[in-house]
C-alpha cells in the first residue's frame, strides 16, 4: 500500500536519510526502530509529504505521494514526536479545533469529539487546559488529534517519549486495539526495542540514516543465529576483569553495565567456562553467567557495535 | 482560515496578558514621559534690554503673548550667569531695532526663540510705517485699532507663517512622547502574535494544518491578519485613552491619526515575519526582538526628535526604518497640519517595506522548511 522508493535527504553534506527503501501493507503494524538522530523523523516526514526528499520516492497505492499529496493527506493521521497542541486551550477546544481544519461540523463534530476523547480515556478531564496534564495525558490527547478524520493509515513518531509506564502501557494497547478492531494501518516509530517488539508485525531497523536490518521479529533475531549473547552479573567488576573479557579472541561485542556484562560470542564456543575462569583469576564474584535469548538491542548491538539507547 | 482565527481568539481572550502588559506600558510612559516636561513646557528665556521702553514697547507685549517661551526680564548680568551656569539654553538682549541671541547650549529652541523675537520686531516695524504714513494724530488710534484687527484676519496670518525659517521645527513633546512610545511597545505585541509560526512550526502544530484540508496561504493569512489586528488594538486603545480620558486632542486629527497608523502596523507584521523568518528558535527570537526595537526606536526617532541627531550614519539608518516614516506620519498629520498628499511619501514607503519584507519573511520560512 505505501511503498519507499531509495528515499534519500540530504541536509547541507549529511544525510538524514539514505536509500531507504520500506513497505507497509493495508492492515499491518510496522516498526522502524533506530537510536536517536537515525533518520526516523525525516524518514517519516518524507513519508507524510511533509519534507521533501532529496531523492527517490514515496507511493501510495501506487502514485507517487511526492507529485500529488492529496489523495494521502486525506487517509492518514500523523502524530509527531513533540506535543503538537495548544496548551492554553482544553482537550475538547483543541479537538473541536482540529476538527474544524478537518472540516468537521456540527453534531458530526461533537460527535468524533466524544468518540475520541474516550478512545484515549480523557473524558472526564476534557473540560482542562492542557498545560495542566501530565506527559502522558498530553501524549494520549496528541494521539488523539490524529483520530478526529478517521484515518486509514496512522504515522507515530516517539507517541510513548518521556512519560510514565502506565500511560505507555494505555498508549501501546490502544495502538494494538485500533488495529485490530478498525484495520488501522500503524507505523509505529521508536527508540524503544520493547514497543516495537510488543506491537510490531515487522520491524525496520535504522542507524545513521541507512537500514540495517529488516524482517519479522523471528527473521531480525536469526541474524543472531550463529551467536549467543551471555549475561555475566556480579555485585562488582574489576577493569581487569573487564578488559581480559573484552580482549578473550571469542568476544565479539561487549557492553558493560554497573552490575551486568553482555558479550557476544559464537554459538560454537563454550564461552561460560572461559568465564568462570577469567573471573577466578581477578577474584571476581560473580552472581550469575547466562544465555540470553536475542532482543533486538542485540541485533543492533551486533550490527552496530552500540547500544541502541545511550 | 476562520478556524485558525477562532482559535487564535480564544488563546487571546485566555492569555491577554503580554498585551495588556505592552498596552499599559505604552500608556504608563508616553504619561510620564509626555507630561513631565510638559509642566516646564513653556520653555525659560531670560531677556534684558538696555532701553528700559521696550519692555513696554509692542515688542515687550508680544513677547510677553508667547506660550512657548516664558521671556524673563532681568539684567545683563543675572542673564549672562543664567545662561554659563546652564539654568537658560539661550538669552536675549534687546536694541532700539536689532536684538542679540546669546547661546549657552545650542539646541533646535535657537532658531524658534530668534524667529519669535524676530516676529515681535516685525511687527513694530509693520506698524511704525503705517503709523508714520498717517499725520493727523486723531486718526492714530484708530490705525492701530485696524492693524491689529487686520493682523487676526486669515491673510495676514498666512504671512506671518512664512516667517518659519527652514532650520527650526515645532516640537510637541506630549504628542511625541506618546506616538513615540505606541509605535515602540507595538513591535513586541505584533511580534510575540508573530512568534507562534516559528513555535508551531517546530512542534509539529503546522505539519498537522498542512496534513489538513486547510490551504497555506490560509494559515499564513489567518496567522498575519490576526497579528495585525492585535496590534492595531493595542494602538487604537492606546490612542483612545489619551483622546478621551487624558483629553489630548491630536490637533484636531483623531481619526486621521488612527487610520494612518495603519500602514505602520503593516510594516511591522512583515518586520515580525522576517525576524521570525530568520532565527532558529524562540529563544533567538527573544533575543533578537529587543535588539531590533530599541535601536529602532532610538534611530528612528521615537525617543527624542530626529531633528536633533546630527550623525549622518544613524541619519541614512533611519531611512529604512519603519518607526521614522511612522512618527513623520503620525507628527505630520497632527503638529504639521499635512494634507494627505504630503503624508503619501512616507505611507508609500511603509506599505513599500511592508511587501518587501513580507516577501523575504515567508519566502526564507517557505524554503527553510523547519
Ligand atoms: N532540518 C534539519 N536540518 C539539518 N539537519 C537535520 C534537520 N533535521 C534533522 N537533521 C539531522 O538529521 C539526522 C536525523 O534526524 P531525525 O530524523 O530527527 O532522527 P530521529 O528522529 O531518528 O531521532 C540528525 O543527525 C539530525 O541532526
Ligand atoms: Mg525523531
Amino acid at each position: 500500500m505505501i511503498e519507499l522508493v531509495d528515499l534519500t535527504k540530504k541536509f547541507k553534506d549529511a544525510y538524514a536519510v539514505k536509500n531507504l527503501n520500506m513497505f507497509i501493507e493495508k492492515g499491518e503494524i510496522v516498526g522502524l526502530l533506530g537510536p536517536n538522530g537515525a533518520g526516523k523523523s525525516t524518514a517519516i516526514s518524507m513519508l507524510s509529504s511533509l519534507l521533501d526528499p532529496t531523492g527517490g520516492d514515496v507511493r501510495y497505492d501506487n502514485k507517487s505521494i511526492i507529485k500529488s499529496p492529496s489523495a494521502f493527506r486525506k487517509v492518514v493521521g500523523m502524530v509527531p514526536q513533540e506535543i503538537a497542541l495548544y496548551e492554553d486551550l482544553t482537550a475538547e477546544e483543541n479537538l473541536r479545533f482540529f476538527g474544524r481544519i478537518y472540516q468537521l461540523r456540527g453534531k458530526e463534530l461533537n460527535r468524533k469529539i466524544d468518540e475520541v476523547l474516550e478512545q484515549i480515556g480523557l473524558t472526564d478531564r476534557r473540560k482542562e487546559v492542557v498545560k495542566k496534564y501530565s506527559g502522558g495525558m498530553k501524549r494520549r490527547l496528541n494521539i488523539g488529534v490524529a483520530l478526529l478524520h478517521d484515518p486509514e493509515v496512522i504515522i507515530m513518531d516517539e507517541p510513548t517519549v518521556g512519560i510514565d509506564p502506565q500511560s505507555r502501557n494505555y498508549i501501546l494497547e490502544t495502538v494494538k486495539r485500533f488495529n485490530e478492531e478498525r484495520k488501522m494501518t500503524v507505523l509505529y516509530t521508536s527508540h524503544y526495542m520493547e514497543e516495537v517488539e510488543f506491537l510490531c508485525d515487522r520491524i525496520y531497523i535504522m542507524d545513521k540514516g541507512n537500514l540495517i536490518a529488516s524482517g519479522t521479529k523471528e527473521e531480525i533475531k536469526r541474524i543472531l543465529s550463529s551467536e549467543n549473547t551471555i549475561s555475566i552479573k556480579a555485585e562488582r567488576f574489576s577493569t581487569d576483569f573487564i578488559e581480559s573479557i573484552k580482549n578473550h579472541p571469542s568476544v565479539n561485542r561487549i557492553t558493560v553495565g554497573e552490575k551486568e556484562i553482555l558479550i557476544i560470542v559464537p554459538r560454537a564456543v563454550n564461552m561460560f567456562s572461559e568465564v568462570i575462569r577469567i573471573a577466578e583469576q581477578f577474584h571476581i564474584e560473580l552472581s550469575s553467567v547466562d544465555n540470553k535469548a536475542p532482543t533486538l538491542e542485540d541485533v543492533f548491538l551486533h550490527l552496530t557495535g552500540r547500544a541502541l539507547r545511550d | 482560515m476562520i478556524g485558525i482565527l477562532l482559535a487564535r481568539l480564544k488563546l487571546f481572550v485566555r492569555n491577554p496578558w503580554t498585551f495588556l502588559i505592552f498596552t499599559g506600558m505604552s500608556i504608563f510612559f508616553a504619561f510620564i514621559i509626555g507630561s513631565s516636561e510638559m509642566g516646564g513646557s513653556s520653555i525659560y528665556v531670560p531677556i534684558h534690554s538696555e532701553n528700559e521702553t521696550i519692555r513696554d514697547s509692542i515688542i515687550g507685549k508680544e513677547l510677553a503673548k508667547e506660550e512657548a517661551y516664558s521671556f524673563s526680564w532681568m539684567s545683563e548680568k543675572a542673564l549672562k550667569d543664567k545662561i554659563e551656569s546652564g539654568k537658560a539654553e539661550l538669552g536675549i538682549i534687546l536694541h532700539e531695532n536689532t536684538f542679540e541671541v546669546l547661546v549657552g547650549v545650542d539646541s533646535p529652541n535657537k532658531g524658534l526663540v530668534q524667529q519669535t523675537v524676530q516676529a515681535a520686531y516685525t511687527k513694530k516695524l509693520q506698524q511704525e510705517q503705517l503709523i508714520d504714513n498717517i499725520s493727523t494724530r486723531s486718526d492714530k488710534d484708530k490705525i492701530v485699532e485696524e492693524f491689529t484687527n487686520l493682523r487676526h484676519s486669515p491673510v495676514f496670518k498666512m504671512k506671518t507663517s512664512s516667517f518659519q525659517n527652514e532650520d527650526s521645527f515645532v516640537y510637541d513633546n506630549s504628542l511625541h512622547s506618546l506616538f513615540g512610545f505606541t509605535l515602540f511597545f507595538v513591535i513586541y505585541t505584533i511580534a510575540y502574535n508573530v512568534l507562534p509560526i516559528l513555535t508551531e512550526k517546530q512542534d509539529g502544530v503546522w505539519d498537522r494544518i498542512i496534513l489538513s484540508p486547510v490551504k497555506k496561504w490560509e494559515m499564513y493569512v489567518a496567522n498575519l491578519i490576526y497579528s495585525f489586528l492585535t496590534g492595531y488594538l493595542q494602538v487604537v486603545v492606546i490612542f483612545l485613552t489619551f483622546r478621551f480620558l487624558m483629553g489630548v486632542n491630536f490637533y484636531g486629527r483623531f481619526i486621521e491619526s488612527l487610520l494612518l497608523l495603519i500602514p505602520y502596523v503593516f510594516s511591522i507584521v512583515s518586520l515580525s515575519i522576517l525576524i521570525t523568518a530568520v532565527v532558529k528558535k524562540a529563544q533567538q527570537f527573544n533575543a533578537v526582538l529587543p535588539i531590533v526595537s530599541v535601536s529602532m526606536a532610538m534611530i528612528g526617532g521615537a525617543y527624542w526628535p530626529l531633528e536633533i541627531v546630527s550623525s549622518k550614519v544613524l541619519l541614512t539608518l533611519s531611512k529604512i526604518n519603519p518607526i521614522k516614516y511612522g512618527m513623520e506620519i503620525l507628527n505630520g498629520a497632527t503638529v504639521y497640519g499635512y494634507s494627505f498628499h504630503e503624508l503619501l511619501f512616507p505611507i508609500s514607503v511603509l506599505v513599500l517595506m511592508g511587501v518587501i519584507m513580507m516577501g523575504i519573511g515567508i519566502h526564507l520560512m517557505e524554503s527553510r522548511h523547519v
